[in-house]
């Protein structure tokens, strides 16, 4: 579940206003850190990690609606403050190819930075407990924990934009009497009726005395959570498997980009050693 | 996702999209973009998409190449309704959003050529992130190449291993693995041209003034009228709602004259 695959126009605005606000904070932050040195060999490293990610994207597999992210991947050679970065580059890529929403850029960014951040750190404190020999174990281990933290946050999310006030949605929101928007506090953070997604009649009318019919159009998270923790763990065994396969594969051929990250100086492997032990 | 074709069709295009300017044509993404996410009405949903096919149809655009990736966010919004949403209209309405948001998306980006649209980007993003996004995009041509060049050793390997999946699997990963050890010597290669052009923070993008400023405005025009309706229909569905129709039949008409042109000029 490394990013939210949910249409612009469906998640209220306070929600995703919000997301692009905390994504906005952490990626200055991440780039004040990130620009403090060796700011160009920074530079390619984040572009060809986020080109990785992306074109380990393109191959989805449709079933269940799953595609490979490689995030754990990139989040172990990236560190915590360049996956920021790369989890927004990747969002706005994707975004700009009608790959998920625009609006919900910033809620993607926070997602998919959680899970390469939640990657290092667990797959760094897992190959100190269980040693270098096991990074295959660690790196399965960090991907199906990593993939099922993140898929609750992705129900919390969508659980945020289907209940509340914030997300109920008025059929009339010029209210004719008064040739005025209803308070946008009054019910709520946002309910200045543009953008959100309930419909219930609006009081004013009922006022008048007209028959209203109450439209629940708000989302099924029961539903919603029972079908993404039926389909996930499908993808999080796919991705725990992959991630392994890629990570002991590097660990052998270049240890120190597992181990040390991306920006180590790495001395490769000759060529017919890369099955060598280190 | 066959980015290489987007690449193509906005660098090679030719059509007025294509010399209409970059910043004409995000500000009407934006506005088509705020269509949708204000919209709650099927009809208007539609006549969005509608008019964005007929734009890409009268400038001869590769529909084609564009359509499966338009409808390719369709698959996942459709696991997402059918997940949550409580209607059937609902889940067209979802469903709806994805794919007109998209193509409004892809019009873009197949009319505009990347560094263009990243160019305007880097004005509200710090310096790193404008670089990245530009050695990301450079990067994502060399690495798809890549792949597809693993995928095919894979494929002709497969022979070998096709009744052993655990070795299948193992090829595939240490493939992959290998994609990665690739990446790695890319950034490498890529961090000594930095150095040796002097790069110090910031990589600049030229950007190309509209060669059609008539165009410019009726991008814009268009896409202020379709928000400005939409707006209208949202907070007066009472009075007006019930005539949303209409802007439905208006866009399959300039569709249907959109196509007839493509068609006569083919």
């Amino acid at each position: 579940m490394s990013h939210i695959h949910i249409p612009d126009g469906v998640l209220p605005i306070w929600l995703w206003g919000t997301g692009w606000v905390i994504a906005l904070i952490a990626l200055t932050i991440a780039s004040r850190v990130s620009e403090r040195e060796a700011v160009r060999r920074k530079v390619p490293l984040l572009g060809v990690m986020s080109a990785l990610i992306l074109v380990a994207m393109s191959t989805e597999i449709v079933p269940i609606a799953y595609h490979v992210n490689l995030t754990v991947v990139a989040g172990a050679i990236l560190g915590p403050w360049m996956s920021i970065i790369s989890a927004f580059v990747v969002q706005v890529i994707l975004a700009l190819l009608g790959h998920g929403g625009v609006t919900v850029i910033g809620l993607n960014t926070i997602q998919i930075s959680t899970e390469m951040i939640l990657g290092w750190l667990i797959f760094r404190t897992l190959v100190r407990i269980l040693g270098r020999p096991r990074v295959r174990w660690a790196a399965a281990v960090t991907t199906i924990i990593t993939l099922a933290m993140t898929t609750t946050m992705l129900v919390g999310i969508v659980a945020l934009a289907g209940a509340g006030p914030a997300a109920i949605r008025d059929t009339g929101a010029l209210n004719p009497a008064t040739l005025s928007f209803g308070n946008p506090l009054d019910g709520g953070v946002v309910s200045i009726k543009l953008f959100s997604t309930h419909e219930h009649a609006d009081d004013h009318e009922a006022d008048d005395g007209h028959a209203h019919e109450e439209v629940d159009t708000g989302l099924s998270i029961s539903r919603f959570a029972a079908v993404v923790y039926t389909l996930g763990p499908i993808g999080w065994l796919l991705e725990a498997l992959i991630t392994a396969g890629i990570l002991g594969y590097v660990a052998r051929v270049r240890p120190s980009l597992v181990f040390e990250g991306g920006l180590a100086e790495t001395e490769p492997a000759h060529y017919g050693d890369e099955h060598g032990r280190h | 996702m066959d980015i290489t074709a987007v690449d193509r069709a906005a660098v090679l295009g030719t059509s007025r999209l294509h010399v209409t300017s970059a910043r004409a044509k995000v500000i009407a993404f934006t506005l088509v973009l705020a269509t949708v996410v204000v919209t709650n009405d099927v009809l208007v949903l539609l006549s969005a998409l509608l008019l964005l096919l007929a734009l890409a149809a009268g400038m001869g655009m590769p529909l084609r190449h564009m359509l499966p990736l338009a409808l390719y966010p369709a698959v996942f919004a459709a696991v997402f309704a059918f997940a949550s949403a409580p209607s059937v209209l609902s889940a067209v309405l979802i469903v709806g959003k994805a794919v007109t948001a998209a193509l409004g998306s892809i019009v873009l980006m197949f009319s505009t050529p990347y560094p263009q649209v990243f160019a305007i980007i880097q004005r509200f993003v710090p310096g790193i992130v404008g670089d990245a996004l530009l050695m990301t995009y450079r990067s994502l041509f060399l690495l798809a190449e890549k792949l597809t060049n693993l995928s095919t050793a894979i494929k002709l390997r497969a022979g070998l291993a096709g009744r052993q999946p655990v070795r299948a699997v193992g090829a595939t990963t240490r493939a992959l693995g290998g994609l990665v050890l690739y990446s790695l010597d890319l950034s490498q290669r890529e961090y000594d041209v930095l150095r040796l052009r002097g790069y110090e923070g910031r990589l600049r993008v030229r950007t190309i003034p509209s060669a059609d400023g008539a165009m410019d405005r009726a991008l814009l025009l268009g896409g202020g009228g379709l928000l400005s309706l939409t707006i209208i229909l949202r907070t007066a569905p009472d009075v007006v709602g019930a005539y949303s129709w209409i802007l439905a039949a208006i866009s399959l008409l300039t569709l249907v004259a959109a196509a007839t042109v493509r068609w006569r000029k083919s």
